[in-house]
């Protein structure tokens, strides 16, 4: 997995992007690893072009999607879309257009926080909104998270 | 590199939206916090559920960038573990 180069390419491209899920809870202080990259993107043409273009060369693919199956990424993909689980040459990347407990990308970026990351300047969830999304989800493997991140919140409470 | 040698303007502000390294006051607040839980807390909640404290500590000691790199490089050992436990497996 090179997520760092995911990160580095998307912010180069200009696609506008917040990271979620476990990255974004690492960059709060987690000390949990992950498998994907999950960030949450805004829903216009033009970031749809900026995306689709710059994860292209990472031969991004829906997992668990049959091999003898055509597959075309573009931004008529990702407009037709709202959540894509993706394989690429990076590793896995899930690109969400809106995160369950907070709501769309607009949402999701009042919720962010700006952090150098992999010599970058990228928007990561705050660990309220990451508290949120986790509790909203709800699926086991977010639950479990939940205790780690409200520890973490109340450690850092002014 | 640790928090407590980086300058306040360099450090966290909860105020702002930016989330940077945790200033000296604010590691200190978090290992009182995080070595001493209080009890009924949401970290002594974490304790018991089985949360190594410690391991907390030791990533806000870290700047993200820090966390992230550090982290970015023990996904990769674990991935690469888990192909090899794969491999041997098949």
């Amino acid at each position: 997995m090179r997520f760092d180069i995911a990160v580095q390419t998307l912010v180069d491209a200009g696609v506008d992007f917040v990271l979620i899920g476990g990255w974004a809870a690492i960059l709060n202080g987690s000390a949990r690893t992950t498998r994907d990259l999950d960030l949450c993107y805004a829903r216009t043409p033009e970031n749809h072009r900026r995306l689709a273009a710059a994860l292209s060369p990472f031969r991004p693919r829906p997992r668990e999607f049959p091999a003898e199956l055509p597959f075309v990424w573009d931004a008529a993909t990702l407009n037709n879309g709202t959540l894509f689980t993706l394989s690429t040459t990076l590793g896995s990347i899930d690109l969400l257009a809106e995160v369950s407990g907070l709501g769309s990308f607009e949402q999701v970026k009042a919720s962010a926080k700006l952090v150098q990351a992999f010599d970058r300047s990228v928007w990561t969830l705050d660990l309220r909104g990451l508290i949120d999304s986790k509790r909203a989800a709800g699926r086991p493997k977010d639950l479990q998270a939940l205790p780690e991140l409200e520890s973490l919140l109340e450690t850092l409470d002014d | 590199m640790l928090a407590a040698a980086r300058s306040p303007e360099q450090c966290y502000s909860h105020s702002m939206r930016e989330l940077r390294a945790l200033t000296p006051a604010q590691l200190a607040l978090a290992e009182q916090r995080l070595l001493n839980p209080a009890p009924g807390s949401r970290i002594a909640a974490a304790k018991d559920f089985g949360i190594d404290l410690t391991l907390l500590l030791q990533q806000l000691r870290l700047d993200p960038a820090e966390r992230a790199w550090q982290m970015l490089e023990l996904c990769q050992q674990v991935e690469q573990l888990r192909g090899r436990a794969l491999r041997k497996t098949r």
